[in-house]
């Protein structure tokens, strides 16, 4: 499953997990027609669109197959879908058995046979960014951990929100760059070469601030990273 | 920042504009809020069977708000049994009627009162001396916002928005200390309200206080602080007013031990206050137990004021859960950044949100739900489990009902119709890669200038699924 941020904004996100997910022996289907998980209209209290979107995900990813997210957020939207529907119907049923095959891009990495030592390396000071929507997974961490040469820092404040939430940033703008400024500090006094989070959203947000700060350091998704490492990125520079 | 002149929750969001744009704000809450969070972390590592503690506190919670009329009815009778004149108020104004009429009718001149949120709920003090008392707020953080004269801007750090210093000038103004230095110590500071209050309550006719818990079985009333000021409120005055808010009642003793088991550790991260005080009925004259001290008439006042009908909610019933120890407050980055003045209203941060909109005309608290970035620090916070998150969502649904924003239909039209979306993104994609027009695109939030502003957007690229399409055509071939 594709967040509509990564198809339009960070296809190389994409990308990088089905090198990652191919490379490591899965088969990748992409089923087409992906537009919204339902995120925004459910967050934005507008139950009834975020059911019509939620539907449209039941019949894209009905079989059996896991679902595999690079999303903290949209991967936890769609294990949400079963709230949307009145238990006891066949959506709510669907939407059960969906929430059950979801899985967020590192804990279904670090679940495939031989995790999480995939002989990748890469020399390189990576700063991670935890982010609120992955609730606490130690996933990112655990798989990037396991990358030979790689120096993964955590910030002050490892699980604070980088002040994105979405529509927040553009109801509260004021209090959203405030929150970003404490994470790009806290994550600039690692010195670090490079970004990594598991959460798009949260790597526009931090990374765009500090591009406009004219402090760019390289914002990557984990899969990312990972991909650079399989494929003998050696040193970082 | 300073106070707009209406202190209403409709100014949320240009409040805490203002105060996320006011640097000293800021750092004088990024100080007090991580202080309270060290020493709540220290006190919970230490805390054995910590998440069996808060579990049994929570159960206490909801086996009370689960049968609240039976507690409330039993409540009454054991604590009439006591002595204790118990009164009901279905609302704030006719709370403040209740306790002004006991005011006048034990005729008094000086009230102290003990910290207390409801009271502030109800717009008490006004009420009070409308009847030409004096009102003395006897807890040192509201006796500093009083002589401010703002409104408490944390459930139980009412001055945590101010600086050492901004008290020391506070204190040479209002009370005459002309030559009180701003370095002033904390304890020096202390001294000077202790004396400043310690004639009031000798010289005081009525008592009023808050209730962090009442228990049903014996009709008590359980008070946690830690300045002995709720001590004296209720021991020296001849008379004591204790204003619950309905779900305040606990069923038992036991209930009650297992709540304060957690709540001044998750609070301020003690292992207890220093002062609890049970307080069953008034001073017992007659033999063989005559007691030498204690007010001679005590009240209860039981509030609902909007209570009944959340209880009625199934899923915002949660809220009421919440026995105010302010660590959601402390834990949460929009409160950390704007502080509780920002949200208009009696009750701020993340609890207060839901309170606040459960509580006042939706029409006043549109906002508030949607000034969380839905991060979770409350729910992971919160000993008693309140889903805080969870709750802010079924609040912005209430919000919107029928009306969501212009920008999220459009969204969401776009998304329900894959080819739409696709020529949509794609026409944009051909006019403005970089989004440089976004901000000014009709029907999208002013906020998006703003973030633009700050933050460099993403440029949209040749789709995902169009490369990834492509680079396996070019597999197979």
């Amino acid at each position: 499953m594709i967040p509509c941020l990564v198809e339009d904004c960070l296809p190389e996100i994409g990308l990088a997990v089905v090198s990652v997910l191919e490379r490591l022996g899965v088969g990748v289907k992409h089923p087409k027609g992906q537009t919204c998980c339902g995120q925004m209209a459910f967050k934005t209290g507008d139950a009834a669109r975020a059911r019509a979107l939620a539907l449209r995900s039941l019949d894209l990813f009905a079989g059996p197959d896991a679902v595999v997210c690079p999303s903290g957020s949209c991967a936890k939207m769609l294990r949400a879908y079963p709230q949307l529907f009145e238990p006891g119907t066949p959506d709510h049923a669907r939407a059960l058995d969906l929430a059950g095959r979801v899985r967020e891009f590192c804990e279904f990495t670090l679940a495939l046979p031989g995790a999480p030592d995939f002989g990748a390396r890469l020399q390189a000071r990576a700063a991670l960014h935890r982010s609120c929507q992955l609730d606490g997974s130690e996933a990112p961490a655990r798989l990037l951990s396991a990358i030979d040469g790689l120096t993964l820092l955590e910030p002050e404040r490892p699980e604070r929100c980088c002040g994105f939430g979405g529509l927040f940033s553009l109801q509260f703008p004021a209090v959203s760059e405030s929150l970003v400024e404490d994470k790009a500090r806290e994550l600039l006094a690692l010195k670090p070469e490079l970004l990594v989070s598991a959460e798009p959203s949260c790597l526009m947000n931090i990374g765009g601030y500090l591009t406009r700060q004219g402090r760019p350091v390289r914002a990557l998704h984990a899969a990312q990273l990972l991909d650079l490492a399989l494929t003998g990125g050696a040193t970082w520079s | 920042m300073v106070l707009t002149d209406t202190f209403t929750p409709r100014n949320f969001r240009g409040q805490s504009h203002l105060a996320a744009r006011d640097a000293r704000l800021r750092a004088i809450l990024d100080h007090a809020t991580r202080y309270f969070m060290t020493k709540r972390g220290v006190a919970l590592e230490a805390f054995a069977d910590r998440e069996d503690h808060f579990g049994r506190a929570r159960v206490a919670r909801l086996a009370a708000l689960s049968r609240l009329p039976e507690l409330l009815e039993r409540l009454e009778r054991n604590a009439t049994a006591a002595g204790t004149r118990v009164h009901w108020a279905r609302d704030a104004a006719q709370a403040r009627e209740i306790v002004a009429g006991i005011a006048r009718d034990c005729g008094a001149k000086v009230v102290v009162k003990g910290k207390s949120m409801v009271s502030e709920e109800i717009a008490l003090n006004p009420a009070l001396e409308a009847t030409g008392a004096e009102v003395w707020e006897t807890d040192l953080g509201e006796f500093i916002v009083q002589l401010a004269q703002e409104p408490p801007s944390h459930i139980i750090a009412p001055c945590i928005h101010m600086s050492r210093a901004d008290v020391a000038a506070l204190f040479r103004e209002k009370l005459g200390l002309a030559d009180l230095a701003d370095a002033a110590s904390i304890p020096e500071l202390t001294l000077l309200a202790r004396r400043a209050l310690r004639e009031k309550f000798l010289a005081a006719d009525l008592g009023v206080t808050g209730v962090n818990m009442a228990v049903a079985e014996t009709g008590s009333v359980v008070l946690v602080e830690n300045e002995g000021n709720i001590r004296m409120s209720t021991t020296c005055p001849p008379v004591h007013v204790a204003i619950m808010s309905l779900e305040k009642v606990a069923a038992t003793l036991e209930d009650a031990a297992d709540l304060l088991r957690v709540l001044p550790r998750s609070a301020t991260g003690q292992r207890m206050s220093s002062y609890v005080s049970v307080l069953t009925g008034p001073r017992r004259t007659e033999e063989p137990n005559v007691e030498l001290d204690g007010p001679r008439e005590t009240h209860l006042v039981i509030l609902d004021n909007g209570r009944a009908e959340v209880l009625a909610d199934p899923v915002l019933r949660e809220a009421l859960l919440c026995f105010r120890c302010g660590a959601c407050l402390n834990s949460c980055p929009v409160y950390q950044t704007v502080g509780g003045h920002a949200y208009g209203s009696v009750y701020s941060g993340p609890i207060g949100t839901l309170l606040s909109s459960l509580l006042l005309p939706t029409e006043d608290t549109r906002d508030l739900p949607f000034g969380c970035t839905l991060c979770g620090a409350c729910k992971k916070t919160c000993p008693l489990g309140i889903d805080h998150p969870k709750l802010m969502l079924r609040l912005r649904e209430r919000v919107c009902a029928g009306s969501p924003g212009l920008a999220g239909v459009a969204h969401a039209f776009l998304a329900l119709h894959p080819l739409a979306y696709r020529l949509a993104v794609g026409a944009a994609r051909a006019v403005d890669p970089g989004l440089n027009l976004l901000p000014r695109l009709p029907g999208l939030p002013v906020g998006l200038a703003s973030f633009v502003d700050s933050r460099q957007p993403p440029r949209l690229k040749t789709p995902f699924s169009a490369q990834l399409r492509r680079s396996r055509k070019k597999g197979g071939a």
